[in-house]
């Protein structure tokens, strides 16, 4: 504390106004508790600013403009022009209109906002630290604290985020106009979905990964789908390499790559985008003062309560582990609010969603089939074919398919692959299912629309009994 | 030749049992008819015997384990070569056909921790702190229900016990053993660092393969003084956070809640929370029926059998029922009727090693003092050896418990729910008391007979009482 400075008592501090961050501070005051947030940056974290929202948001631009352009079969000739600057300030409207509604729950739910960066000064203070000259900071004493930093993107050595050429993913969303070519150093999800988006755009999109295939996470069988689509849009993969330095030339850059075996390659680009992952951020908080301490890789270990090894303190979001999705922050972040209200929270789901937002769309939740067998399950599977769904045919988006994965014996649903339009939403039907302790009977019994991508869902789950009408069972 | 042996059903509509002691281990040689397990069900504890000759190949089940009936417990090797070509299903409930196959449930008990049941209930488990894995899934295919948590919670009303006794449980682990680097040991055959690291983990007495690292040189594990320091210190924290934890254990320690114990807890507890309970307190001089007894004891031991008191008990409190059928009722709460019972069935209430047992004489009406004593000798000896059977301890009308067995005078017995009363007995002692005005050593037993009241008035109670005094203070009215 500093002297003179009185500091003010809340019940609960949030730190980090993102995902998990404002759903707890939310939940905590729809307690009656006494709840101060604060932000260093704007409300809704990296997800509404410079993740999840914007990226789906030029996602659907990108497009409508490709298939604008590339509907020449259902008779449609368009040639549109695209202007990333009008299709960026669209993408900010949609933006501030969620951030904005953040903020206004907040306040409704009559959380105390303050700006500013929070450290810790002990166990039971923390100092928000404003932005700016002689803005000066203020103390917040607190019963208990959530932690809900979030991530920020890593950067590799020799590629230090510049926002010109050198580009983090929050730099590509807010990219003014299109590059003409573009050099995405890794192939996990951020770096497919932007692969996508721009090559939709019409940039010449370059992907460099030090591993062997694309969204090394997935299944092969998934992930082929992906990157067969994604050749066909004309990036052009560049495996088992890795980006060691770029020079500035002839306008644009050269960005020199190594393989294991120590070979040199370099691509020319304009700019280079650099998206191998995220890391959590826990620099800022200053756990030294209340002696906590992260696991080899920055997180903040918590039990299933989202309680750190501090009794009154607890971690949320990306900042307490993977994986760092903005659905599973905001679980917790209403867990750790109800731990702290007293309630008898605990983080108990059998599984966690997750989408890429590529072309066809990735969704997954639950074990796959390798996972349940590892798991002691006699995991059954079923598979539907998009190619065989009547809806998949009238939107042109025919690769991929629906796969479920259930415990034989009981029936039981375990998890989902899909690959498909729309898989984002169809998986959500499978999440339900799980948490529900569906089985396949239960799945298949069900009447889906027709017709409908979500047929797909039922048509796999039949299959998996051996009761397909529309493809050949197993 | 494999034989799947599956959990009988060790008495009358008994859903599941604990498996208390094996009394084989795999690939010991059984015969058929030898006991191979002792399972406990809410009652009792039964021996279960092997149904084939051959050798034990796997026990499903660990002891503590509730099995439900029908859950393969134990496969036998009926052959001996130990390879099994063909697997045949013992059923010992025959005739009925069982509309679930036995492995749905075993395989999800091996297979994996995971429980399916919806979020709600899930919820509704934690708010009544009910441990969900033990709970019963009523579905068809095992999935557990809000109802099935909630009848589970009444059963049990269990206490969520975070903390402790997983505190205790690595003070078990960790005896005998002084330093495991258990958990986060890294275990390596090689690991890289330099001199000085080395030096610093002698120091520190700490197994350089065993501290973990991401690092790495040239491919190999790489180690740094920092890494040792840090790895030092969680030893040094769990070797103190095991210190508490014995500390804790020597000065509590928890025991489950079930079984027996439960289930005396639950009568109990529904007793006294259905019927509202007064008790009368009386006593009554015995000093005749104790010369009685003394008298009858020798001709009963010629007889073989060992004579007490509570036959003739049992028999004035019949005599006592008759004038007053009230207390040999219960109340019909679905059908709102008092049943009235012409029959009298009397419960014993026996104190056991696993708890309180009732077995129960039927007819005592029909029954002479002796046949009275020796059906009661014997299923009291059941009851202590736990080897009684469920229908010994059911269909009672009335309960009368000796509490004088381990001393004092009044108490406050529970009703055997759903039984209209109950009677208390106190130790039989030398009272002075005043007869023709003069201050006479007498024998006097104390009675505390605890009513519904819902069917039963004072008035009722102590007028049943002071039959019950009439008879015990003249036993030769017995003979009428």
């Amino acid at each position: 504390m500093v002297v003179g400075d009185i500091a003010t008592g809340t019940d609960v501090v949030v730190i980090g106004g993102g995902p998990a961050g404002y759903t707890a501070a939310i939940r905590a005051a729809q307690f009656d508790l006494d709840v101060t947030l604060a932000e260093t940056n704007a409300l809704g974290g990296t997800c509404l600013n410079h993740g999840c929202i914007p990226s789906k948001a030029l996602v659907t631009g990108a497009n409508t403009a490709h298939e604008a352009a590339t509907a020449e079969e259902l008779g449609i000739h368009a040639d549109p022009s695209v202007d990333l600057g009008e299709m960026v300030a669209w993408k900010d409207d949609v933006v501030d209109q969620l951030t904005g509604g953040v903020e206004k729950l907040c306040k409704a739910n009559g959380v105390n906002l303050l700006e500013g960066r929070a450290e810790f000064a002990d166990e039971n203070t923390v100092r928000v630290i404003h932005d700016g000259e002689g803005q000066g900071s203020e103390s917040v004493e607190f019963q208990d604290a959530i932690i809900a930093t979030g991530s920020r993107p890593i950067e590799i050595p020799g590629f230090a985020f510049d926002g010109d050429r050198i580009l983090s993913s929050r730099h590509a969303l807010a990219l003014e106009s299109i590059p003409e070519s573009l050099l995405v150093v890794g192939a996990g999800y951020i770096g497919m979905e932007l692969s996508t988006v721009f090559a939709k755009l019409g940039t010449d999109v370059t992907v460099v990964e030090m591993l062997d295939d694309v969204l090394p996470t997935y299944e092969s069988d998934v992930s082929s789908v992906v990157k067969e689509r994604a050749q066909q849009l004309g990036i052009d993969f560049q495996f088992g390499e890795s980006a060691q330095d770029w020079e500035e030339m002839d306008g644009g850059i050269t960005v020199h790559t190594e393989t294991e075996e120590g070979e040199i390659d370099e691509y020319g680009a304009e700019k280079v985008l650099v998206a191998v992952g995220r890391t959590p951020i826990t620099d800022t908080l200053n756990l030294d003062a209340i002696d906590l301490d992260t696991d080899d890789r920055g997180f903040i270990p918590t039990d299933d309560r989202t309680r750190t090894t501090l009794d009154h303190v607890y971690a949320v979001g990306d900042v307490a582990g993977d994986p760092m999705l903005a659905h599973k922050g905001m679980k917790e972040g209403e867990v750790a609010a109800e731990v702290i209200a007293g309630e008898p929270a605990a983080l108990d789901y059998q599984a966690i969603p997750a989408a890429v937002f590529t072309d066809p769309e990735i969704g997954t939740v639950g074990l796959t089939e390798t996972e349940a067998k590892e798991e002691g399950f006699e995991p059954v599977v079923g598979q539907m074919p998009m190619r065989a769904s009547g809806r998949a045919l009238t939107l042109e988006e025919t690769d991929g398919f629906v796969r479920v994965v259930a415990d034989e014996p009981s029936g039981f649903l375990l998890g989902a692959q899909v690959v498909a339009p729309e898989a984002s939403e169809l998986i959500g039907e499978l999440g339900l299912a799980i948490e529900m302790g569906a089985t396949l009977e239960d799945v298949g019994a069900t009447i889906h629309t027709h017709p409908t991508l979500s047929e797909a869902v039922m048509e796999a789950a039949e299959n998996a009994t051996g009761k397909a009408i529309h493809t050949l069972n197993r | 030749m494999t034989h799947e042996f599956e959990l009988p059903d060790v008495g009358e509509g008994v859903a599941e049992g604990e498996i208390v002691n094996w009394l084989v281990e795999t690939g010991d040689p059984v015969e058929e008819d030898q006991p191979v397990v002792e399972v406990e069900t809410d009652k009792a504890v039964v021996e279960v015997p092997s149904p084939v000759d051959g050798t034990v190949a796997e026990r499903r089940a660990k002891a503590g384990e509730i099995v439900p009936v029908g859950d393969v417990i134990i496969v036998f090797d009926t052959d001996g070569d130990g390879k099994a070509t063909e697997t045949e299903t013992e059923t010992e409930a025959e005739s009925e056909a069982e509309a679930e196959p036995a492995s749905t449930t075993d395989v999800e008990a091996e297979a994996t921790d995971r429980v399916f049941a919806a979020p709600s209930a899930r919820r509704l488990a934690r708010e009544r702190g009910v441990d969900i894995s033990a709970v019963e899934g009523s579905d068809p295919s095992g999935r557990i229900t809000a109802e099935d948590v909630r009848a589970h919670a009444e059963e049990t009303r269990a206490e969520a016990s975070d903390g402790v006794e997983s505190a205790v449980q690595p003070a078990d682990e960790s005896e005998g053993d002084t330093f495991t680097p258990a958990s986060e040991g890294a275990d390596r055959d090689r690991t890289l660092a330099v001199p000085a690291t080395r030096k610093l983990a002698d120091e520190e007495g700490v197994d350089i393969d065993a501290v973990p690292t991401d690092s790495e040189h040239d491919g190999e594990p790489f180690v740094t003084a920092e890494q040792i320091e840090a790895y030092t210190e969680r030893q040094q924290a769990a070797q103190a956070a095991d210190t508490r934890a014995l500390q804790t254990g020597e000065r509590e320690e928890r025991v489950p809640y079930k079984g027996i114990r439960r289930t005396i807890g639950q009568q109990m507890e529904r007793s006294k929370f259905t019927a509202p309970h007064v008790t009368h307190h009386d006593e009554v001089d015995v000093t005749e029926l104790v010369e009685t007894r003394d008298d009858l004891k020798q001709v009963a031991k010629e007889r073989g059998v060992s004579l007490t008191y509570m036959p003739f008990v049992m028999k004035a409190v019949v005599a006592a029922l008759k004038d007053h059928p009230y207390l040999n009722a219960s109340l019909d709460e679905s059908t709102e009727e008092i049943v009235l019972k012409n029959y009298y069935n009397v419960g014993i209430a026996v104190a056991t090693d696993a708890g309180l047992m009732v077995p129960v004489i039927d007819d005592v009406n029909r029954k002479g003092l002796l046949q009275l004593s020796s059906e009661m000798n014997e299923l009291v000896t059941k009851a202590r050896e736990r080897e009684i059977a469920r229908e010994e301890m059911q269909g009672g009308t009335f309960t009368i418990t000796n509490f004088g067995a381990v001393g004092g005078e009044y108490a406050t017995p529970i009703i055997n729910h759903p039984e209209s009363a109950i009677l208390g007995l106190g130790e039989i002692k030398e009272k002075p008391r005043v007869i023709d005005g003069e201050i006479v050593p007498r024998k006097v037993m104390t009675l505390s007979l605890s009513i519904d009241h819902r069917i039963i008035d004072g008035a009722v109670a102590g007028s049943f009482t002071n039959t019950v005094k009439q008879y015990l203070n003249n036993p030769a009215l017995l003979l009428l």
